[in-house]
């Protein structure tokens, strides 16, 4: 909302400069984002929250003022002449113009008055100077005071060309099916149910509450006018506001909501104006159609309530004074006897401040004008302690390995585009969950994993020239569920071009800082992995992991031109297996003994398998199964024969092991080998 | 034997020994000179020590101890002359390739990953609030109306309803509810009132999501941290008061916070916080007294406790903090933006 400083100051003296205003102004909650000289004038910024439509004027912003500087407010009394006897209210058909509302609930209340023989012309300077601050173009001289008024006031008005409605009739709407209109704007819009039209006896004549038509407006020959000052009902003015994709200072006023109760001030003033500046003879009857309304009901406040709330206590004599300077009336009959008054009071908000309905309101009504600068910013703040989860610690220490491993974090969006949420699938069978709207041009899934995010981060790293491109990602992915909100387990993603064997160190390792137990492979089957390098990790019973070599489909998909390695990790499955506060374990003084034992094995026996019989054959005093390398010797061992060289410490509890104990697991290795995978040791 | 000729000859060949340890260049000359002077069989000390048997009885203790001590200072100088020689070959230490080692060069990569500058920003506001008490809460970030929206008292034709300012899951129902990514962190603190009794301390936070052109100050993704305390008797200056202590430990010295009107639906009295940067002030977050329709919607009794919350925006703090001036950056991942945090 631009506010003239020259004409803000109308209506309150003001004795200070614009920049103290706009503090005063900021302090009270009308944010101050700038201010610009317009020739002599100033044109102040003020941004207005969404709960005060009042402030969307200079009276608003004015009856503010007046209450911060403790000013009178001057505001114009506007009493337009009229031909022949007192003025009269009448009902639909009474005034010379016959007005129906058809549909009250998009249009409670529509009033106009009919204006003849007005010339139109040039607004005098002053007039388009203000609007010129406001930003406005001068268009003549009805338009700009329909303009003037509605900055002034707030309340929305619009002027038709009397003589171009058909019937001398105004019928309130809903559009018929397939009814068009061309704006005042020249454009021409197609309307629908559920929104609102002023219609005369034939047609559509303007966009109710949002913008008049083009076959109404007052052009140079217009001679008579029929003045509008009408409210709409906020919710539909913005759907239609939406749906048409037009706007207006109108519409926006009316989406918030205005104050009937002064709309017809606002219409008696934009006719005086009228009267003074173009000339033309008044009805005498006015056309007035309303909704019955409810009274205002009372809101009590008591005085105990505002310590209570802020902390300080504000005394009853001031709390009553800020209420009253507000505009709300006190209203001793309702509610509050007199024996109540200090400690209690009951008053009814004024018509402009909708916002007002409960006790919480008025304290912070208190509070707002009071001052928070009194609110003291060094109270005692009572210590308690704090819970670090579980789930915090695991994540935290996740992040802080994965990290010393040389990967560095990325952040990726959530809801990523249909081909990459069908890149890898295999947390979720079912189908990715689509957003109406997508979060950028061409994303509206909502990702089952983080590797198609990764890899395309690691794509756009190797077109910026980026050569060790290793990055994780710690975020959710969205698993729809029937019947319950979608579960949303945090993975860890990770992708990097340092081989297969690196990565997967990198999750053992991680897994073994974690105290859980090693992770268990076994091989799986992705297109997002080269066939015989996916793998699946269980931990127990669980499905924890996917690690693999990137598929050169993957690859050209993503536009990689370098090997990559990807991992997926379920951090929630890694939670039910680590112990974050593990058990000591005296350190065994005895020394160990180490082996190495080099077998002869078919190529199709797994490391798992051999590692499996290993530890299952070495007993008790096993304390760590070591691989070292693989090897092939074709002449040697024969075709499809692999050497595998790995090394075993034992120790025991007890005491120094023997050179014999320890032959004795030695062979017991090696018989298992031999029966169960027919391997043989090299000697 | 004279006493006095057998002890004049003795510190001859002290200083004689001593002196040849010492000119000592390298392993062989040392052998040679230990040869010399402590040969078993024919060395110098050894030849005296013979003289030893031919003096008078009475004389024999004083020569006998300076003996000994001539003994242990020669002994002590090939010692020396050897440790002096040992610790010249191991200065010569050479590389693998056999030349010598150039401690100019640089060590073996040691590759230190880097977190996001977004999770050091959380790490650090997390710690900060863990030390004021507030605990870590989490909640789900695809939501139902009544968490994003009715339950922070956002009634049905409030303007941040509209679907097209919200990401509304197409066709995903939990009943006959819509669902939708949340577009505050302030969903938590439903969720958590709704779960557990007063007193409550928490802060939540993560991803939040509200359409939104992109350019270089909005992303239609970004992070929140909010925070929550409800108790018996929590005011105003409470939550001035703990926002002072978190801005003074977050930015390290003393600050000052100043409330600005403003309006939230889920609390009243609502504010603008800022924090005094420079000689100005900076645009910190919102905050306010939670809305009692938002105790009562969670089944609190509104008269019985009161409560504050205040949320922020993280990017805008780490943009901030690191004079990070487009927030494209945050979600582009290029790991040389990366390493600079």
């Amino acid at each position: 909302m631009i506010v003239s400083w020259n004409w803000l100051r109308e209506y309150v003296a003001v004795d200070v400069s614009a920049d103290e205003i706009a503090r005063r102004l900021a302090m009270a909650g009308l944010n101050h984002e700038g201010t610009e000289p317009v020739g002599d004038d100033l044109a102040i910024d003020l941004e207005v929250t969404s709960n005060r439509p009042d402030w969307l004027s200079h009276l608003g912003v004015a009856r503010e003022l007046a209450v911060l500087l403790d000013r009178p407010l001057r505001i114009p009394d506007p009493r337009p002449a009229h031909a022949g006897g007192d003025e009269a209210r009448g009902g639909g058909g009474a005034a010379s113009v016959r007005v129906d509302v058809a549909c009250p609930e998009l249009c409670p209340r529509y009033s106009a008055r009919v204006i003849r023989g007005a010339r139109i012309g040039p607004s005098p300077d002053w007039m388009v100077r203000r609007l010129a601050t406001l930003g406005l173009k001068s268009v003549n001289n009805v338009v700009d005071i329909t303009n003037y008024v509605l900055f002034e006031c707030g309340q929305p008005l619009h002027a038709f060309d009397f003589a171009k409605l058909r019937g001398s009739r105004i019928l309130v709407r809903e559009p018929h099916p397939g009814e068009q209109i061309v704006a005042i704007d020249h454009k021409p819009y197609a309307l629908e149910p559920g929104m609102c039209v002023i219609a005369d006896a034939e047609r559509a004549v303007a966009v109710g509450g949002i913008m008049g038509g083009y076959d109404t407006e007052v052009a140079p020959e217009t001679r008579d006018l029929l003045i509008e000052a009408a409210e709409f009902a906020p919710l539909p003015i913005r759907a239609a506001v939406r749906k048409l994709k037009l706007r207006s200072p109108s519409s926006d006023r009316f989406e918030r909501g205005i104050d009937a109760e002064r709309l017809d001030w606002a219409s008696r003033r934009c006719c005086e104006l009228i009267l003074d500046l173009a000339g033309g003879a008044m009805d005498a009857l006015r056309a007035d159609v309303s909704m019955p309304r409810p009274p205002r009901a009372p809101i009590t406040l008591r005085f105990a309530q505002i310590g209570r709330i802020l902390g300080i206590e504000v005394a009853p004599a001031e709390a009553r004074r800020i209420l009253g300077a507000l505009g709300c009336a006190e209203c001793a009959e309702c509610g509050a006897s007199r024996a109540d008054a200090p400690e209690r009071i009951t008053t009814v908000p004024p018509s402009w401040r909708r916002d007002l309905t409960r006790e919480i309101d008025l304290i912070e009504e208190v509070a707002r004008i009071h001052g928070y600068e009194r609110i003291p910013e060094d109270a005692a703040v009572p210590m308690t302690p704090s819970h670090r989860g579980d789930r915090d610690r695991l994540v935290t220490r996740t992040r802080h390995a994965v990290r010393a491993a040389g990967f560095d974090e990325a952040v990726t969006a959530s809801v990523v585009p249909e081909e990459w949420a069908s890149a890898f699938p295999p947390w979720s069978a079912a189908e990715p969950l689509r957003c109406e709207t997508p979060l950028v041009k061409g994303a509206d899934r909502l990702r089952r994993s983080l590797l198609p995010s990764l890899l395309a981060a690691r794509s756009g790293n190797e077109s910026g020239g980026n050569t060790r491109i290793d990055l994780f990602e710690i975020a959710r992915v969205y698993l729809p569920r029937a019947g319950e909100l979608p579960a949303e387990p945090l993975l860890l993603g990770m992708c990097g071009g340092r081989g297969f064997r690196d990565m997967k160190g990198v999750i053992e390792g991680l897994v073994e800082s974690l105290h859980a137990p090693a992770p268990v492979a076994r091989e799986f089957r992705d297109p997002l992995f080269r066939a015989g390098t996916g793998c699946e990790l269980r931990l127990g019973d669980d499905r924890f992991a996917f690690v693999g070599e990137v598929s050169l489909a993957t690859r050209r998909r993503f536009g990689l031109r370098r090997p990559a390695v990807a991992a997926e990790l379920d951090m929630d499955v890694l939670q039910r297996h680590v112990v974050l506060v593990p058990r000591h374990q005296p350190v065994i003084l005895f020394p160990a003994i180490q082996q190495d034992l080099n077998f002869i094995l078919g190529e199709s026996v797994r490391w798992a398998e051999l590692d499996e019989t290993v530890r299952r054959s070495a007993g008790a005093w096993l304390e760590e199964v070591a691989y070292r390398e693989t090897y092939r010797d074709p002449q040697a061992d024969g075709p499809d024969r692999k050497r595998i060289l790995l090394s075993i410490t034992v120790r025991s509890r007890e005491g120094t092991l023997t050179g014999d104990q320890a032959a004795a697991i030695r062979d017991r290795i090696v018989a298992a080998v031999s029966e169960r995978h027919a391997g043989r040791l090299l000697t | 034997m004279a006493l006095s000729q057998f002890l004049d000859a003795l510190n001859a060949l002290e200083s004689s020994a001593v002196r040849a340890f010492g000119a000592a260049a390298d392993e062989p000359a040392l052998e040679s000179a230990r040869v010399e002077f402590l040969g078993a069989k024919s060395g110098q000390l050894k030849s005296v020590q013979k003289g030893l048997g031919a003096l008078a009885s009475a004389d024999k203790p004083l020569a006998g101890k300076r003996f000994h001590e001539v003994k242990a200072a020669i002994e002590g100088a090939f010692q020396s002359a050897k440790d002096r020689l040992a610790s010249l070959a191991d200065e010569e230490a050479s590389t693998d390739d056999g030349g010598p080692l150039d401690p100019t060069l640089p060590g073996t990569p040691f590759t230190l990953g880097r977190l996001h500058p977004i999770t050091q920003t959380i790490e650090e506001l997390t710690e900060i609030m863990g030390r004021l008490g507030f605990s870590l809460a989490d909640g789900p970030e695809i939501e139902d109306e009544w968490h994003n929206f009715e339950a922070l008292n956002i009634p049905f034709d409030h303007p941040a309803r509209d679907p097209l300012d919200n990401f509304y899951v197409a066709a995903a129902t939990l009943g006959e509810k819509p669902l939708l990514l949340r577009s505050q962190t302030s969903t938590v603190q439903i969720r958590v009132m709704e779960a557990a009794k007063p007193p409550i301390r928490v802060i939540s936070l993560g991803r939040v999501y509200r359409p939104d052109e992109v350019d270089a100050t909005h992303y239609p993704m970004f992070h929140q941290v909010e925070g929550l305390w409800v108790d018996r008797r929590v005011t105003m200056a409470d939550l001035k008061s703990t926002l002072r202590l978190f801005a003074t430990s977050y930015l390290g010295r003393d600050v000052h916070i100043r409330f600005r009107p403003s309006f939230f639906p889920f609390t009243e009295p609502s504010v603008e916080v800022d924090f005094q940067w420079g000689d100005g002030w900076v645009e910190f977050g919102g905050a306010g007294m939670v809305d009692p329709a938002v105790l009562t919607a969670v089944g609190y009794d509104a008269e019985e406790v009161t409560g504050f919350a205040f949320g922020l925006g993280i990017e805008r703090l780490c943009m901030r903090r690191h004079q990070i001036t487009d927030i494209r950056e945050l979600f582009r991942n290029d790991v040389r933006f990366l390493r600079q945090f």
